[in-house]
């Protein structure tokens, strides 16, 4: 028993990882809550189903298309919005309401188009599990455990050693330094949502292995990648993937004794512990302090 | 006609709603999203005080509204000791709490189930299902919000308030207890958002969790910049305009499956065209500061 | 002894900010501390008003322990400050910004605002009337009605200083008043501050303008890397050759 929990958790847990890595790769580099990531998720997951099931496309073509179309769309919300921000100087509640402004349009726009009811990418029989220690794991959720991880190298890989990723920090950590020794701020933070926004739509797409996809799905998971990055310490990747196991597993144990509808009791609970007692999260980042 | 006084009713809901929000997040500056959650309590403590125990609605509302004040009070601990984003974030997640707990505390609640027969406001063996009298009921509580708010605002106290959202420091340097003033935002500002959901509750006689979602404070969240941040003059039309509008969208003949979600879509434009052409909304006189 | 200060530490991260500091200072004097960037002046202020708590150490204001008060408590007791990079209320008035420095006592408490009591009313009266006051008083009548963020950098030095005046604390805290005014401002503003020590304020000021403090101060205390390197008159101060390497390194002798 206590392993199917552990696996459980896994299998949340890194999907909560994957929001939790772009949202936090975004967070690093602009400093604020880019809410609207979820949406972006759910829009991953929607582009696919268009191919997938609208247009028969072969999946992993549809993967890659959709996640394509997601950078694309992310970055289409930093030059809209965030970026004409970032001119005026706006300070931080400013996008944190627009972005829950694009979050609902694009949210009620995939309402508008697809309707509210449940969708699902899933075809074909429901395969057997596989059975060890006494827990069972299917093929697919072996398959979303190892893409998030390997999405999770890939990325940690690219920020630290190629040269993109070298001015993804730079800019992340002194904006104006970065800018004095000749990094385009601007088309760095745009590279940034490209990357922050395939991750996202490569969640919501293996999330629809899984469950069904509606338009609403997009909140609850960003808010849960929101967790998992303030638990492992936001702007950390090996934080985000330590917060969202984190998280994933702490909700399993959770609900092991009670209904399993408390989940976001418990998700929620763990996020205001952490940002009451350790706003720094897991890794301990330095969160900035106001100078007197 | 009594169409008419059915949108005038929730427009005048809308309005405590706002200006409580606006006390808080326009003269405090305390970024305290999740509003909603106050008036859920409210609603809900004088729905159940009248269902199991026949208490009337007149003294539901008292206890709603103080125990609404008590989940304020409870607010202020993470608000006291946070700034900006991550205050904003503590209290979308206790908004969140609440609501999880109004969906799965059955027992109590009846859950999704949705709590029936909640009996209306009666004066003296009159009013009941008269729409008119609501009418002036609600219009009395939204007077009341507006003298009681004019007042505090306009004194000595609203200027502290104001001076705590430009500078918490100076202000603290200046001999004002910035904590005790944060507290009485807190408190009074639920208690009133706790006075609407009662109202609510006791004039549709019917409610349930969905009706208290995150999606409903942000619209509460809208109406306050709309209108204006530390204008109660924006507050009252911001709420008005928003509530009338979308209704006006119903005699285009659309159906509702196109109808909501086009007047979220409509919703979450406003909020992002208001962001990047007139933070202050209609009639702030105040712009949001940068803070941490 | 107005202020006293004994065996102050603080410290960040690994760095001794204010190391064992203790200093004394007498009601009525003015007194200038000195010292390079970062050898822990603003800390020392953070610490005196309660924005920072010490590690170790004590703080005495009139004989009371003062140093685990909560800054507003602090404010109120007497200690009064400025900040460097200058603190106003930007988006409220120029007479707002001031108004809010009076003590009020009850009048500005939420009840007396609820009800619009005549004693609040009253007391607003007569707060009105001393910020016209000191506006005047300081040049800044006309601007008064205009928004804190909309004044000139030399204007906003001096509505920092009308605010303290309108709290009108015992002692005043002063981190570089002058800095970033043009010459005509900065007698203006010395000239305001030589008229309160004549009042028989005290004074603290945090200077760097060397001239400035020579010419204000009766006593300067000299600080380096979180200690006291040095504290006398002036004279004693330019003769002291530690000052001088504090200041320009140790090379120099």
């Amino acid at each position: 028993m206590l392993f199917q929990i552990v696996v459980n958790g896994l299998i949340s847990g890194v999907l909560y990882a994957l929001i939790a890595l772009g949202f936090t790769i975004i967070y690093r580099t602009v400093k604020f809550f880019h809410f609207a990531h979820g949406v972006i998720y759910a829009a991953g997951a929607y582009f696919a189903y268009v191919l997938f099931i609208q247009f028969d496309l072969n999946p992993v073509l549809s993967f890659f298309a959709s996640v394509v179309v997601t950078a694309f769309l992310g970055v289409t919300i930093d030059r809209l919005v965030y970026s004409p921000l970032r001119r005026q100087n706006a300070p931080n509640l400013v996008y944190l309401i627009a972005s829950f402004g694009v979050f609902i349009f694009i949210q009620n726009l995939i309402q508008l188009i697809f309707g509210a009811q449940n969708l699902s990418l899933r075809t074909g029989q429901v395969a057997e599990g596989h059975q060890f220690y006494g827990a069972v794991i299917t093929d697919i959720q072996i398959l979303i455990i190892l893409a998030c991880l390997l999405l999770f190298v890939a990325s940690w890989l690219f920020i630290r050693l190629t040269k993109f990723g070298k001015a993804i920090r730079a800019v992340s950590d002194d904006p104006i330094g970065a800018r004095v020794v000749g990094i385009n701020s601007e088309r760095i933070i745009m590279i940034t949502f490209a990357i922050g926004s395939a991750l996202a739509g490569a969640a919501g797409i293996l999330v629809s292995l899984e469950t069904n996809i509606d338009p609403a799905m997009g909140m609850n998971a960003v808010l849960k990648g929101i967790v998992a990055s303030i638990v492992g310490g936001i702007g950390s990747i090996p934080g985000a993937l330590l917060g969202g196991i984190f998280l994933g597993i702490a909700e399993n144990i959770g609900i092991w004794q009670i209904d399993s509808n408390w989940k976001d009791t418990i998700a929620f609970g763990v996020l205001i512990v952490f940002l009451l007692l350790r706003p720094s999260g897991i890794m301990g980042v330095k969160t900035d302090k106001e100078e007197i | 006609m009594e169409y008419i006084v059915h949108i005038l009713i929730l427009s005048g809901i809308y309005m405590i709603l706002t200006l409580s929000l606006n006390l808080m997040i326009g003269y405090t500056g305390l970024t305290a999203l999740g509003h909603i959650a106050f008036a859920a309590i409210g609603a809900y403590t004088s729905s159940l005080l009248a269902i199991n125990f026949g208490i009337s609605p007149w003294i539901g509302l008292l206890a709603g509204a103080i125990l609404a004040s008590f989940l304020g009070l409870l607010v202020s601990y993470p608000a006291l000791r946070q700034k900006g984003d991550y205050l904003a974030l503590t209290t979308v997640g206790l908004g969140i709490i609440v609501y999880s707990v109004l969906k799965n505390w059955v027992a109590l609640t009846r859950g999704p189930m949705g709590l029936n027969g909640i009996p209306p406001f009666t004066f003296f063996g009159y009013g009941g299902s008269n729409v008119f009298g609501y009418l002036v009921l609600v219009l009395f509580f939204v007077l009341l919000t507006l003298i009681v708010l004019r007042n505090i605002t306009h004194s000595p106290f609203g200027r502290i308030l104001k001076g705590i959202r430009e500078d918490e420091i100076a202000a603290s340097a200046m001999g004002k207890n910035v904590n005790k003033h944060k507290l009485i935002v807190l408190v009074a500002g639920a208690f009133f958002a706790g006075v609407a959901g009662c109202l609510y509750a006791h004039y549709i006689t019917f409610i349930d969790p969905s009706s208290f979602t995150m999606m409903e404070s942000i619209t509460v969240l809208l109406m306050v910049v709309f209108g204006g941040m530390a204008s109660l003059r924006g507050s009252i039309i911001g709420a008005a305009v928003l509530v009338i509008f979308p209704e006006m969208l119903r005699f285009l003949g659309m159906p509702t499956s196109v109808a909501a979600p086009l007047r979220q879509m409509i919703y979450g434009l406003l909020l992002v065209v208001l962001m990047l052409w007139r933070p202050q909304g209609l009639m702030g006189k105040f712009m949001f500061k940068k803070t941490l | 002894m107005l202020l006293q200060v004994d065996n102050l530490v603080k410290t960040f991260g690994g760095i001794r900010a204010v190391d064992n500091l203790s200093f004394e200072i007498e009601s009525g004097s003015i007194v200038s501390l000195v010292g390079p960037n970062g050898s822990g002046k603003t800390t020392v202020f953070n610490l005196i008003t309660g924005f920072l708590k010490p590690d170790s150490g004590t703080i005495l204001f009139n004989n009371t322990r003062i140093s685990s008060k909560p800054p507003h408590s602090i404010a109120r007791a007497g200690v009064g400050r400025t900040f460097q990079n200058i603190r106003l209320f930007s988006q409220l008035s120029v007479l707002d910004n001031i108004m809010l420095a009076f003590k009020y006592g009850t009048g500005e408490n939420f009840f007396n605002g609820l009800f619009q009591t005549r004693n609040m009313k009253a007391k607003e009266g007569k707060s009105r009337k001393r910020a016209e006051e000191l506006l005047h008083l300081i040049g800044l009548s006309e601007k008064m009605d205009v928004l804190a963020e909309t004044l000139s950098h030399g204007n906003k030095k001096l509505l920092e200083l009308a605010r303290i005046l309108a709290l009108d604390p015992e002692i005043f805290l002063l981190d570089e008043p002058l800095s970033g005014l043009f010459p005509e401002k900065r007698v203006q503003m010395l000239n305001h501050l030589k008229e309160l020590n004549r009042n028989g304020k005290t004074i603290i000021l945090i200077e760097h303008d060397i001239n400035v403090v020579m010419s204000i101060a009766k006593r300067i205390i000299v600080l380096g890397s979180g200690t006291k390197i040095a504290c006398g008159s002036p004279e004693e101060i330019k003769a002291n050759k530690n000052v001088l390497s504090a200041y320009l390194g140790k090379a120099i002798l």
